[in-house]
């Protein structure tokens, strides 16, 4: 919270590592929430998360929602061992929908070639969360550190055919989000990404807060741009959650 | 392009960041700087790059990939000659590396001899993988390095510790003839009086730094990989700041994500002024002397 707060952050989605992997997903939730209230009331805000991989996930989002009052979940596909084409995924998605949660889907933690070798992660199919997302009213979905698992096409049909959003954790290339929102990357065109899809993410702990404040910079954004990803867009999508 | 950048829309000392004088006053060089790489135009990227060189205050950049291809490096290209006029007549900003491949260490000691003994080009570069499979350990290497040495020139070989294979392992999933730090070490140990730089952290920056750890003689840049918290500091605490150099990586890389890496690390200012760019000036001063420029360290 120290590095946070020296590099000006005012609030966080915070996530838990332990979800990755446990099995008791409604103690890694309760835990978090409680570090959260413990460590950074009001500064800290616990996204939980459930496995669609493990029985009762329904009870586990409904305790994130109605006993941690949670804003919204964290699904991480490629290590909870569900694909997003999985029976129960459109589900997920209506009860979001439903209580007015956020959705974050992470492509990835980390790149793949740095995983310890005992650890071997899914294919996450995007393309699936497309096509179901464009069945329920799903206007709170966010991807986080994406890039591996979206290509252009994929992501010229997010553009036109979704509300979903990104961060900007993996967005790496010199002027990566001027380029974004310019739709001209370095090996040709794309379709531009509206400002108001681009959510500002720092992956602290694992990455230094300042690469993504750095972005900021690097890219000739004006001011308006600039605060709408670092703040704007996150302000306006939490005031949506009931 | 845009010629001049813009100012940024927020200030960085707001944020904890340094400022544009700031990032200046670290005397920065990108010792690994991919603004020609082939995939589009290559001339035209370089161009392109230069505005964010000048927006995050870069004193130099050290081109890798001068001369051919990182696919085919000793095959000539037709952008040779422009890379070769452009390190001719923008010597205060860009320098340049020529890959190199030990499959063929004649041919690559004849590219070193036109491009370094007889151009601007100040080093060599391995590149990640090569058509005969040879890492940087081969006995191939020893002419190649050798010549360098005779030439005070800089020594830059990519490396990666790649998760993959049966049974799957860091360095399982390399390319053929891409080198890992281990086979730095090999050759750092033969070689003790030959300074060489470990590429990329090995992509693996705890395994990389311990691999080549005893070798007084080994570098140890962080370019093309993801920034984790913490690895500069990691790699301080056991080899020093003398050891460590900094690549951006650009355009495939943002600055930022290079600089992060750096500017997170608990360091003292002369330690980041080491990191960013004075050692990589000791490691190539002799060699711009030779070539009529005075470097400041």
């Amino acid at each position: 919270m120290a590095k946070l707060k020296t590099h000006q952050i005012k609030e966080a989605w915070a996530g838990s590592f332990e979800a990755l992997f446990h099995k008791d997903i409604d103690s890694v939730n309760q835990r978090l929430t409680e570090e959260c209230e413990k460590v950074g009331k009001r500064f800290f805000r616990p996204f939980g998360t459930v496995n669609l991989a493990w029985p009762d996930w329904m009870e586990d989002l409904r305790r994130c929602h109605e006993h941690y009052r949670m804003a919204g979940i964290r699904i991480y596909p490629s290590y909870q061992t569900f694909d997003l084409d999985h029976p129960e995924f459109p589900q997920l998605l209506q009860e979001i929908a439903k209580r007015g949660l956020i959705l974050q889907i992470v492509g990835d933690m980390e790149d793949s070639r740095n995983h310890h070798p005992i650890v071997s992660t899914r294919d996450v199919n995007m393309e699936a969360l497309l096509d179901a997302a464009k069945k329920v009213p799903a206007d709170k979905i966010q991807l986080l550190y994406w890039n591996h698992r979206v290509n252009n096409n994929l992501m010229t049909r997010i553009i036109r055919e979704s509300r979903i959003l990104f961060d900007t954790t993996r967005v790496e290339t010199s002027g990566g989000l001027e380029k974004m929102i310019r739709g001209h990357l370095w090996n040709g065109n794309a379709t531009p990404v509206p400002v108001e899809r681009i959510l500002f993410g720092s992956h602290a702990p694992y990455f230094p807060v300042e690469a993504n404040l750095l972005k900021l910079i690097e890219s000739p954004l004006t001011l308006a741009q600039a605060t709408s990803i670092m703040n704007g867009n996150a302000q306006q999508l939490i005031k949506t959650v009931s | 392009m845009k010629l001049t950048p813009e100012p940024f829309a927020i200030n960085p000392k707001n944020y904890g960041l340094p400022n544009l004088e700031e990032l200046k006053a670290f005397r920065i060089w990108d010792s690994h700087y991919h603004g020609f790489y082939t995939g589009g135009d290559p001339i035209q990227q370089h161009w392109d790059m230069l505005y964010y060189v000048q927006r995050m205050g870069i004193e130099r950049i050290i081109s890798v990939d001068i001369g051919g291809t990182l696919q085919d490096p000793l095959d000539p290209k037709p952008h040779d000659q422009i890379q070769w006029d452009i390190l001719e007549k923008d010597k205060k900003l860009i320098s340049g590396i020529i890959p190199i491949d030990p499959g063929f260490p004649e041919e690559s000691c004849a590219k070193m001899e036109k491009w370094i003994e007889n151009g601007a080009c100040i080093g060599i570069k391995y590149v990640g993988g090569n058509k005969r499979g040879i890492t940087c350990d081969h006995p191939n290497n020893d002419t190649i390095i050798r010549y360098a040495k005779e030439l005070n020139a800089a020594i830059y070989i990519h490396t990666w510790m790649k998760v993959g294979g049966i049974p799957r392992m860091p360095g399982g999933g390399n390319l053929a003839g891409e080198s890992t730090p281990l086979h730095v070490a090999a050759l750092a140990r033969r070689f003790p009086d030959v300074q060489m730089i470990c590429g990329h952290a090995g992509g693996e920056w705890e395994l990389a730094a311990k691999a080549v750890r005893p070798f007084e003689n080994v570098l140890f840049e962080f370019s093309g990989a993801d920034p984790h918290s913490g690895s500069v500091d990691y790699a301080v605490n056991l080899l020093g700041a003398d050891r460590i150099v900094w690549g951006g990586h650009g355009p495939s890389r943002a600055y930022a994500t290079e600089l992060s890496k750096v500017l997170d690390a608990d360091l003292s200012h002369e330690e980041r002024l080491k990191i960013f760019g004075k050692n990589y000036r000791r490691l190539t001063k002799n060699i711009f002397q030779q070539k009529g420029t005075e470097i400041s360290l």
